[in-house]
């Protein structure tokens, strides 16, 4: 069978598509809130409990909101940006944040030590990984209930969906695993070894799965097309979470924060040839990471220094640095 | 000088603690009793949140918190009942949490009380209000809201949902559905809830006797 030829400009055309859908955005019926009119930067600050909230063009803080839980862990933000969701690691609990008004309206008990959520394409559901329960819980984003619970491998700590929405990826720091779950059927069909303590996913402009092995050095990557790991590359110690960008027209490029070199790894985001083209230096111990709609800017939050720096993708240069809550773990961009 | 630094300090403290009085919060786990266990045949076991673990035999008053788990053998029943007035029968090999949700669009402090059943069978007569219910199981959930309803899961998460009296809405991760007094629907793994089909709704919960008395 013979791949289709695409021309570049269809081929640009998906890449951004495929960003804005990395940006971690999907269309979402819910509760009624309005549409925010800003691009905004939604940080999670884990010992404080609590969401930045800040204007993805200024760069100004303009809000904190009170997840009225404890340990606020990761973020998926709806397509349309009118709704926020936040897990809390210590409450076992999801918080949903209507972000025009910038204020938690409900706490959804999931499990034990409620790690990651990520939003099903359509953004009828939430699904919530919990560590301590080794469960991922279905959240209805209309009626906030709990529709379902999938059991997991040990330790579920990062979640993605490809890009049809026909699986769902679950990394199981216990196991060594990312587990394949068909959506249809919510069984699990394949549990694919990865490496040491895989951690974050999530999914690339080409349609495969990124993961980062935190425990180790690497980051992999899987094809949904054989449900194989395909790839991997050293980056160093710890590395977090990744984003997708372009460095002018270099790219898409990934962009992996790695904790224990206080850096931002950049890669070729082509599996078929990964390699390491720089390394940009940034805060004490960056761990969350995310990217504009364009690929021009990325948002890195560091553990230890408690700010996010903006870093432009064309210059690897820093152009800004923002102060935010203790401990911040995720950043998510939603952009209008 | 003093006396007005420290009039300021006091005012300051009060509108902290009006500030965090002043809204509405999620329930707290293991905070204040949401409930009570009043009966049970056989043993009733409560788990608390730090593992300690508690025995009910025959008639008592033992408080429940939020985050307990509740657990029947084989031939042991229970009855609790959840505040304000929720009464909740659990059959033999049944085990649950006690759970909440806090929702702002909800009326009174916005708490809806959660039952999240891994096993066995439960019995519900939820009111309107703060005495509304969810029962979740691993492949649904029933919400009642002035209703009467039964819930059963078997190993593989199958969940059968029989409505005594009322109207509950049953929902699992495919679909959602209605169900009527004296229907029952089936919820499955990888599927959406049945259509309602007639139940016998009295034999559905005669299980229930010997505990209530």
């Amino acid at each position: 069978m013979h791949a289709m030829p695409i021309s570049r400009s269809t081929g640009l055309a998906l890449v951004a598509a495929a960003l804005a859908a990395l940006s971690g955005c999907t269309e979402m019926q819910g509760k009624e809130a309005e549409e925010p009119a800003h691009s905004r930067v939604y940080v999670a600050n884990e010992s404080s409990n609590s969401v930045t909230v800040i204007d993805g063009d200024s760069f100004q803080v303009v809000g904190t909101v009170d997840a009225r839980n404890h340990a606020t862990h990761d973020l998926a933000v709806s397509r349309d940006g009118r709704w926020l969701f936040a897990t809390n690691l210590a409450s076992g609990r999801l918080s949903a944040i209507n972000t025009k008004a910038m204020e938690t309206v409900a706490s959804i008990a999931t499990g034990d030590r409620a790690h990651v959520v990520t939003l099903t394409n359509d953004n009828r559901q939430a699904w919530v990984a919990n560590i301590g329960e080794n469960t991922i819980s279905v959240v209805d984003t209309t009626t906030f209930r709990i529709l379902g619970t999938i059991g997991v491998g040990k330790g579920p700590t990062g979640l993605t969906f490809s890009r049809d929405g026909r699986f769902a990826y679950v990394s199981n720091q216990g196991d060594k695993t990312v587990e394949v779950i068909d959506t249809a059927s919510h069984r699990v069909l394949k549990a694919i070894p990865v490496g040491t303590n895989p951690h974050f996913l999530v999914l690339g402009p080409d349609g495969r799965i990124w993961g980062t092995n935190t425990g180790g050095t690497d980051i992999y990557v899987i094809d949904p097309a054989t449900q194989d790991k395909i790839a991997s590359i050293n980056v160093g110690p710890a590395p977090q979470q990744i984003a997708f960008g372009f460095k002018g027209l270099q790219g898409p490029n990934a962009y992996v924060t790695v904790a224990g070199l206080n850096r931002v790894v950049v890669l070729s985001a082509d599996p078929s040839n990964l390699r390491i083209l720089e390394q940009i230096d940034v805060g004490q111990r960056p761990n969350g990471i995310s990217g504009n709609r364009e690929g021009t800017r990325l948002f890195v939050v560091h553990e230890v220094s408690n700010d996010l720096k903006v870093v432009d993708t064309g210059s690897s240069a820093v152009l800004a640095t923002v102060p935010v809550g203790r401990k911040p773990i995720r950043v998510v961009f939603h952009g209008n | 000088m003093r006396a007005a630094r420290g009039g300021l300090i006091v005012g300051g403290v009060l509108a902290a603690a009006l500030a965090v009085a002043g809204g509405p919060r999620p329930a707290c786990a293991q905070g204040q009793p949401v409930g009570t266990a009043q009966n049970a045949v056989g043993t009733l076991v409560v788990v608390r949140t730090d593992g300690i673990e508690h025995r009910l035999q025959g008639k008592g008053s033992l408080p429940l918190f939020e985050g307990d788990v509740l657990r029947t053998e084989a031939a042991s029943q229970a009855l609790i009942l959840l505040r304000p007035s929720t009464p909740v029968a659990l059959n033999e090999k049944t085990s649950l949490k006690i759970l909440s949700r806090w929702d702002k669009s909800v009326g009174g402090n916005g708490t809806i009380r959660i039952l999240r059943l891994s096993r066995g069978e439960v019995w519900a007569r939820a009111g309107s209000g703060e005495r509304q219910l969810e029962v979740e199981t691993p492949a649904s959930v029933a919400s009642a809201r002035d209703a009467e309803i039964d819930l059963k899961v078997a190993d593989d998460g199958q969940s059968t949902l029989t409505v005594m009296q009322g109207t509950a809405d049953f929902a699992t991760p495919f679909g959602q559905c209605s169900v009527r007094v004296g229907t029952a629907s089936i919820g499955a793994r990888g599927a959406g809830c049945t259509a309602p089909q007639p139940a016998n709704a009295a034999a559905a919960a005669g299980w229930k006797q010997a505990v209530s008395q």
